[in-house]
């Protein structure tokens, strides 16, 4: 398991490593909590504008502009304004947060307390996936910590700014990582996602202005405000600024968090160097989901000698997305259809419900999955999966619809040959025949 | 909603809309069809169904149109390729899971689903993988479930909640396992069955109508409830001269309460046809004698010859659930056939001083709606007037409504409450004076509430700007609603309407009161009369009163406590049997419309009089047509002057009679009763804290809700069976007491005994 940078200063990784990084005394002798007392000495537009000019784009998966969100908050509502921090990190491939969380718990509590104070907010919310609930102790520690030095509750650092942070964990879904059922999660009721409009932004949790930013982002802004929106973003590209952590998976040699500037190139070279290579050195690379589950997944020729840069304009000219760096790499001896099916399997357990084609569309694609697997494949259907796909696709309420179908789209298309021998020869390369 | 218009293209046609419209409203308006399930006029958006999606320009994926309103310069698309696509895929998807067994489903015929898929779908049926099934159960033993036909839009979950305010059915687990479920397993609410009705599949289904017969068999009928003083409109479908269901659902009937019924009026109507209904007349014609059946001839000649026997003598009773006609007929009995002064309602509570003092227009339930500020004095209309219940409940939900409960009891419907004043047990008079006099702050202890209390109420009020209603019903004293009805006026200000809204507990309470003017009270009626002719029971502790008579001639259904005090018995026709009028609450006069044949040998109340009086020697001039009875009302009663049937034919414009407020009486003398009644209340009284159970009235066995049996199990406490997938009427007997050999057969009745779902498909390839 490695955690380090690569190609830049470890940033979001500064701490991890240290012994006791999630102390507060570790914290402050690493630079923590200045930030907080410049950006206190900054006024709210400032903030957001250095925000805005570091180019920093949401780190959950969607990649919204997070300067713009901000400016979206009506800051001069009597409404109590909140800030809310996405940490239900469910994306099948990614684990870059839980590492934040666990060892840089102060860099979150800091970046919040600025998105606070720039918003106008006087409660910070951290929602944890339920299944980090063995975590949430470090942060109420680290709260506690924070509270006692007067950097969180009344009267921060002897201003007449006061925020609380609260921690809350959800129940295990994966629709509460969409930020509107998040909310309705954290309010007590179902999980189930919101109609947009209204955003968040303008009413969000308990019916008041909301902003609802992943870990990473948050942890990001700290940095920002330390260096200067242009210095950070200088880190990265034009359009994505600073760096970006990346949570690699799968058949590569070494396995683990790796911290990259954005724009890093290239990809072939992150994961044949960087990450050791392949696993068993005889196979060879087959297939990479680069930004977790929900995105396009590609093959070995949209990557070797294709020079493709890690960002988000990068990887979309190479056929793919960032998402949130769920970095997941198959060799020769994954078979697509078996790796999709389990992805459809789970959309569909975790399909909320809400939305005719999210719940039927899986269900179904999981039950002609089923049919294939068991050998009763039939040739048209690769086409059926293609067009269940395109139906749910942009018309469900919330992205999970298109999240499910993305994956079976692009594996369909890209691996035509797994497809093939499932749905024509009806075995698979081990040489596992069904039993007809 | 402002009247500020903006262009909206539609499919490139320009329109006019008014700003903040719903796009799939106009667009529904403008005549471009637009499928949905979940959308539902009056309801929470919920924009699940996927169907209603249209192409916006400017606007990156398809839009649910359900969800859009309406800006300046929007140009819209609602039929193209891709949307056609959408739909078709929308409807496969909702078919995936759903069987297709129409011919099995009940609601096979008028399902929304079978309709939008001939609509909008694809005929042909790409999936061909095994459906999730699930069984068929009960959720109580008026509602049963099958939960594989859902396809969850939730209009049940949101009626419930935003109608009935009872939340009793949620949606449970998560993704393709998502049912509609309730807490506990089982229905403990109020049972309205609003849940059916606005159900767009077989899903949830009319447990007393369940396989009686299909929709497109039986006739509908468009009428008017006969229990509740809200006068819902509903339709009766019948066939072959039996009512098998009662729905209000709009394609059939458009009223007032749009699709809302209650359980009485959706479920009770096993009376109509009930096996115990009085077939022939029958006479006693010994005192203490058997009732023997006889022929009409002879009953009205036996009858005539009796009534000339006491001259002058004979009372007339109407009961206040018979038509307008019916009820003014026997007024005319009395008073052209027999001479008599002696006529009464059967009805405890008397209208009259409400309308005698009306100083401010009733108001519609459309009023109630969309009201400012509503004060609730005594009543309980969540159990008696259930409709006027439900638009008090949006009022507050939706329309942010203020709304004041002054009651002696913690009704359920103060919960929605933004002020409770909670009086000492039967204190309410207390508060109608106070209300109506301000200036005597010593009744406020007789009332058990603080003076700022009342304040806060007067600020309430004062502060409304729009309409201020005030209901009240039976639970004051003649004399409080006598003060009250006379002092609302002067609550209406340049700015703020003050209406007024009884709350009697029949369907025909005000046509009563509107027929028999110079009505005496029914005490005096049944002691001084020789003879009775009483159409209708009367209230059970009053029968004894008929002990002793010379003669008495009964009009009903069934034998009841007052048949047996009577001479004669001749069986009338129920309210689905006659045409006629019912003037509702809001003075709606709403027609009732004959559904069937009358049972038997039943006649319409009014013909059965006008023969006796026949026999009497006096013609009303009816020719036997309700039509002519009607214009005779219209003619003599000045509220519904002008009235005639066919001006009442459209029930989604109901007709006010024109009850004219009157100018403010004197009413010295009855603040004086008044405040005698305050003053001989107790000093120091208890309160009530405990909230009445929920169906603590709607579901009491009554003369006509006992014929329907789910009543009997609903007034037992609706206990639980052992096994949902078995009718509770077979595990309970009426009372509610277990059946424990059917029990046990039941609790023996495994899922697997109906469905095969455990074997996945493969297990079942390896068994081959």
């Amino acid at each position: 398991m490695e955690i380090k940078a690569i190609g830049c200063e470890p940033l979001q990784l500064k701490r991890v490593g240290m012994k006791d990084s999630h102390t507060l005394k570790v914290y402050q002798e690493t630079g923590g909590y200045e930030s907080l007392k410049k950006a206190m000495n900054m006024t709210q537009d400032d903030i957001i504008n250095e925000v805005k000019a570091s180019a920093l784009r949401g780190r959950g998966g969607a990649g919204f502009p997070t300067g713009m969100k901000w400016s979206f908050v009506p800051r001069q509502s009597p409404k109590q304004k909140y800030i809310v921090c996405n940490a239900d990190e469910s994306e099948p491939g990614t684990f870059k947060d839980r590492y934040l969380l666990e060892l840089d718990p102060h860099s979150l509590i800091e970046g919040m307390l600025i998105a606070a104070f720039a918003l106008g907010s006087q409660a910070c919310y951290i929602y944890y996936r339920g299944e980090y609930r063995y975590l949430i102790d470090i942060m109420d520690k680290a709260i506690e910590e924070a509270r006692a030095a007067n950097l969180v509750g009344k009267n921060i650092l002897g201003s007449d700014f006061s925020c609380e942070v609260y921690t809350h964990t959800g129940a295990g879904a994966y629709i509460c990582g969409e930020e509107t059922a998040l909310l309705s999660s954290l309010e007590g009721y179902r999980g189930h996602p919101r109609m947009k409009p209204p955003f968040p932004a303008i009413e969000g949790l308990y019916a008041s202005p909301t902003v609802v930013n992943n870990v990473e982002t948050l942890t990001s802004v700290p940095q920002i405000i330390e260096m200067g929106g242009e210095a950070w973003k200088k880190l990265g590209t034009e359009k994505s600024g600073g760096t970006k952590l990346w949570s690699v998976s799968g058949h590569v040699k070494k396995p683990g968090v790796y911290e990259l500037p954005m724009g890093y190139a290239d990809m072939e070279k992150f994961i044949m160097e960087d990450c050791g290579g392949m696993r068993r050195p005889d196979k060879k690379l087959k297939a990479v989901i680069p930004g977790g589950s929900s995105v396009y997944i590609m093959n070995a020729e949209q990557i070797i000698g294709k020079n493709v840069t890690l960002d988000y304009e990068g990887l979309v000219e190479a056929g793919s997305m960032v998402g949130s760096g769920g970095f997941i790499v198959m060799d020769e001896t994954v078979d697509v259809v078996e790796s999709t099916k389990n992805l459809t399997e789970f959309y569909k357990h975790e399909s909320c419900g809400w939305c005719t084609p999210c719940r039927e569309g899986t269900d179904w694609l999981v039950k002609i999955f089923n049919r294939i697997s068991i050998g009763e494949g039939r040739p048209e259907d690769a086409q059926l999966l293609l067009d269940i796909c395109d139906n749910i696709e942009g018309k469900s309420f919330c992205p999970l619809g298109d999240a499910a179908a993305w994956p079976i789209q692009s594996a369909v298309k890209r691996f035509p040959e797994d497809f093939k021998k499932w749905l024509l020869n009806k075995t698979n390369d081990n040489g596992y025949t069904a039993n007809v | 909603m402002s009247t500020e218009l903006i262009k909206v293209t539609i499919n490139e046609q320009e329109f006019e809309v008014e700003k903040g419209a719903k796009l799939i409203e106009v667009c529904r308006e403008k005549g471009f069809g637009i499928p949905s399930f979940c959308y539902y006029g009056d309801l929470a958006l919920q924009a699940s169904c996927r169907m209603c999606l249209v192409r916006i320009e400017k606007m990156p994926k398809l839009q649910t149109s359900c969800t859009i309103t309406c800006t300046d310069g929007m140009i819209v698309t609602t039929q193209s390729e891709e949307i056609e696509k959408a739909q078709r895929a929308m409807s496969e998807f909702l078919l995936a899971n759903h069987p297709l067994d129409c011919p099995v489903c009940d609601r096979g015929g008028e399902c929304e689903l079978q309709e939008m898929v001939m609509d909008w779908g694809d005929l042909e049926e790409r999936f061909v993988e095994r459906k999730n099934a699930q069984p068929e159960k009960f959720l109580s033993p008026i509602v049963a479930n099958d939960p594989q036909r859902c396809i969850l839009c939730k209009r049940c979950t949101r009626v419930c909640d935003e109608w009935m305010g009872e939340e009793a059915i949620e949606a449970g687990n998560r993704g393709v396992n998502t049912v509609i479920g309730t807490y506990g397993g089982w229905l403990g609410c109020s049972q309205c069955g609003n849940c059916i009705e606005v159900c767009p599949t077989g899903t949830l289904l009319d447990g007393v109508y369940r396989h009686e017969t299909r929709p497109w068999e039986m006739d509908q009928t468009r009428t008017t409830d006969v229990y509740s003083s809200d006068g819902m409109q509903l339709s009766i479908g019948s066939r072959g001269g039996e009512v098998h269901r009662i729905v209000a659902r709009d394609r059939y009937v458009n009223g007032l309460n749009g699709e809302f019924l209650d359980v009485k009026a959706r479920f009770a109507h096993g009376f109509i046809n009930s096996k115990d209904r009085i077939k022939t007349p029958l006479i006693r014609y010994k005192k203490g004698g058997k009732l023997i059946p006889s022929t009409w001839d002879e009953a009205i000649h036996f009858v005539g010859s009796k009534l000339k026997e006491s001259g002058n003598n004979v009372g007339v009773v109407a009961s206040s659930r018979l038509t307008n006609e019916s009820i003014f007929t026997l007024k005319r009995f009395a008073t052209e056939a027999v001479n008599s002064n002696n006529y009464a309602v059967s009805d405890a509570y008397d209208l009259a001083p409400f309308f005698d003092n009306l100083s401010a227009p009733l108001c519609t339930h459309k009023e109630i709606r969309h009201a400012k500020t509503i004060l609730l004095i005594g009543g309980e209309p969540e159990e008696e007037q259930t409709f006027t219940a439900k638009q008090i409940r949006q009022a507050v939900r939706n329309g942010g409504a203020k709304f004041i409960v002054v009651h002696d009891t913690p009704i359920r419907l103060a919960a929605q409450a933004s002020q409770f004043i909670h009086v000492n047990k039967g204190s309410l008079d207390a508060f109608a004076l106070a209300f109506a006099d301000q200036s005597d702050a010593t009744i406020t202890k007789k009332l058990g509430a603080a003076q700022t209390e009342i304040d806060d109420l007067l600020k309430t009020i004062g502060e409304t700007e729009g309409d201020f209603i005030i209901m009240f019903g039976g639970d004051l004293s003649a004399e409080a609603q006598a003060v009250l009805a006379n002092v609302a006026g002067s609550f209406a200000s340049d700015t703020r309407r003050a209406l007024l809204h009884p709350l009697p507990l029949y369907n025909n309470s005000v046509g009563a009161n509107d027929m028999m003017a110079g009505k005496k009270p029914l005490e005096e009626v049944l002691r001084t009369s020789k003879a009775l002719l009483i159409a209708g029971s009367l209230p059970e502790d009053k029968t004894d009163l008929l002990a002793n008579k010379d003669f008495v001639v009964v009009q009903e259904l069934f034998e009841t406590a007052t048949t047996e005090y009577a001479d004669v018995v001749l069986p009338a026709a129920s309210f689905a049997e006659v045409d006629g009028t019912f003037t509702n609450n809001a003075g709606f006069v709403q027609r009732v419309r004959k559904a069937i044949e009358p049972i038997h040998q039943s006649k319409p109340d009014w013909v059965i009089a006008s023969m006796i009086a026949r026999e009497l020697g006096a013609d009303f001039g009816y020719n036997f047509s309700s039509t002519m009875v009607f214009k005779a009302i219209a003619d003599s009663v000045p509220a519904y002057e002008g009235l005639r049937y066919p001006l009442l034919k459209d029930e989604s414009k109901p007709v006010q009679a024109k009850y004219s407020p009157v100018a403010k009486r004197d009413l010295s003398n009855e603040f004086a009763a008044l405040r005698r009644k305050v003053e001989a209340l107790p000093e120091t009284s208890e309160k009530i804290t405990e909230t009445p159970r929920v169906g603590h009235k709607l579901h009491r066995v009554t003369t006509m809700t006992g014929k329907t049996d789910q009543f009997h199990l609903l007034a037992a406490g609706n206990p639980k069976p052992e096994n949902l997938l078995v009718s509770p009427l077979v595990q309970f007997n009426l009372d509610g007491t277990p059946r424990l050999v059917e029990m046990a057969e039941a609790a023996s009745v495994n899922v697997k005994d109906r469905i095969d779902d455990k074997e996945t498909v493969a297990s079942k390839v390896v068994l081959k």
